[in-house]
């Protein structure tokens, strides 16, 4: 082993400063810090431009159903259970199981599908046991719903690739991960707004979104994560 | 949540590789010293895994310091307990993909350079009985290299992870991204055309 290179290394990694662990720790925790105000205050925008004095205002008309009201049990069950699963979502998602190389593909693979599979699953049984929200709506496909889902998890989806940015190997699959992950915290708040519980403006609506974030979410991961020389 | 999370450790890599793992949980803290230690650890096994596999010095040096400093820069994120060879043969591999891209691209480009380095040295006809085996050695030892260079490359890859540079199946598996029975199999498939080679050698001399 030559001495002239191992010099050239050790200067090369002196010339460019890196951050220490825990000065990740506290870049991470800030854009943790970061996805979850962006989330709330896209959310909020979200429902005052959607509210009925504002469409009120604009000249826009107030749906009956608007007004339908949730048994309070039913928001309790639903937001708790997707928040459960949204955390978990996360998990699999920011977490790498002991390893530098992270999770294995097919541990990925198979949380990624069950992700979305496993919300939908959980709203729909829920709402089963309060047949009112079960009730077709066709005049509401979901449209809006899409587009909180989408703006509310753009914040946390730019965070969590930031934070989850070493990934050697399945750059791919690690982002389609994290999309699901981010679409996950957004269909949290799709809960909270949405009263519906039909189940293709649940398709529409709250499970597209997901699949949006983590095909978006496998094209970043697959740039960003990418191993290039410099 | 936390993202370290401290892992088993990973007994099937050779002993001072325990060196090297302490010496990137300095570096990970903050040590700076450390770095040159971690470099004298795993710098040589590095170098010679990319050696074999670029089958160019200067390019596996180059992607050998890319290597280090991709890790230099991800020390931060480095898991407590977590080993470090895998980690640093798995952006190794991935730097030589990239790098192998681009030389394809390279190569298409310019298209007026060669095609290949096929460089089969001829042999002299060896005079004595001992030259005689030196010079089967030396033909079989041509051989198997290049059947080894025609393996598919997840197989190369596998069977030069665990034969050379001494990797476990689990790291071989961490490595490649892909379970431990995955790359039993291809390093499997990989004795079998080595060991057929052998055979025919023998059946020939």
């Amino acid at each position: 082993m030559s001495a002239a290179l191992r010099a050239r290394v050790l200067a090369a990694a002196a010339a460019e400063p890196s951050p220490t662990r825990a000065a990740l720790r506290r870049r991470n925790t800030l854009l943790g810090m970061v996805a979850v105000l962006s989330a709330i205050g896209a959310f909020v925008i979200f429902a005052a431009l959607m509210s009925e004095s504002h469409l009120l205002r604009l000249g826009g008309e107030v749906m009956a159903q608007q007004h339908v009201e949730r048994p309070v049990w039913l928001v309790i069950a639903t937001v708790g259970g997707a928040i459960g699963l949204a955390v978990t979502a996360l998990r699999l998602a920011l977490g790498r199981g002991g390893s530098m190389l992270g999770r294995s593909p097919r541990w990925l693979l198979y949380g990624g599908v069950l992700i979305p599979v496993s919300l939908l699953v959980w709203k729909v049984s829920c709402s089963l046991l309060f047949g009112d929200a079960m009730v077709a709506w066709p005049e509401r496909p979901g449209e809006r719903c899409l587009s909180l889902s989408l703006l509310v998890a753009v914040g946390p989806l730019v965070s969590f690739l930031a934070i989850r940015r070493h990934a050697p190997v399945q750059p791919a699959l690690n982002g389609a991960v994290i999309g699901f992950a981010a679409g996950a915290c957004a269909w949290v708040a799709a809960d909270l707004w949405c009263p519906v519980a039909y189940v293709p403006h649940l398709l529409f609506g709250h499970v597209l979104p997901l699949f949006v974030l983590a095909g978006a979410g496998a094209l970043l991961g697959r740039t960003l994560f990418s191993l290039r020389r410099r | 949540m936390s993202l370290a999370r401290i892992s088993g450790s990973d007994s099937g890599d050779s002993p001072h590789l325990d060196g090297a793992d302490a010496a990137m949980e300095r570096y990970a803290r903050g040590d700076e010293a450390a770095f040159g230690e971690l470099y004298d650890a795993i710098a040589p096994r590095l170098l010679g895994f990319l050696r074999k596999a670029t089958r160019d010095a200067c390019v596996a040096e180059d992607l050998m310091q890319q290597t280090l400093l991709h890790m230099h820069r991800a020390r931060g994120s480095f898991i407590p307990g977590a080993p470090v060879l895998p980690w640093a043969f798995a952006i190794a591999r991935r730097l030589m993909t990239d790098h192998a891209r681009r030389r394809r691209v390279e190569l298409r480009l310019f298209s007026e350079a060669p095609a290949d380095d096929d460089r089969i040295a001829y042999e002299p006809v060896a005079a004595t009985a001992a030259a005689d085996d030196v010079l089967h050695a030396r033909r079989l030892e041509q051989r198997l290299q290049q059947r080894i260079e025609a393996l598919p490359e997840l197989q190369r890859t596998a069977y030069r992870l665990i034969q050379y540079d001494g990797l476990s199946l689990k790291s071989a598996s961490e490595v490649l991204g892909t379970s431990v029975t995955a790359v039993k199999l291809r390093a499997h498939r990989a004795y079998v055309a080595l060991r057929a080679v052998l055979r025919e050698a023998g059946e020939t001399s």
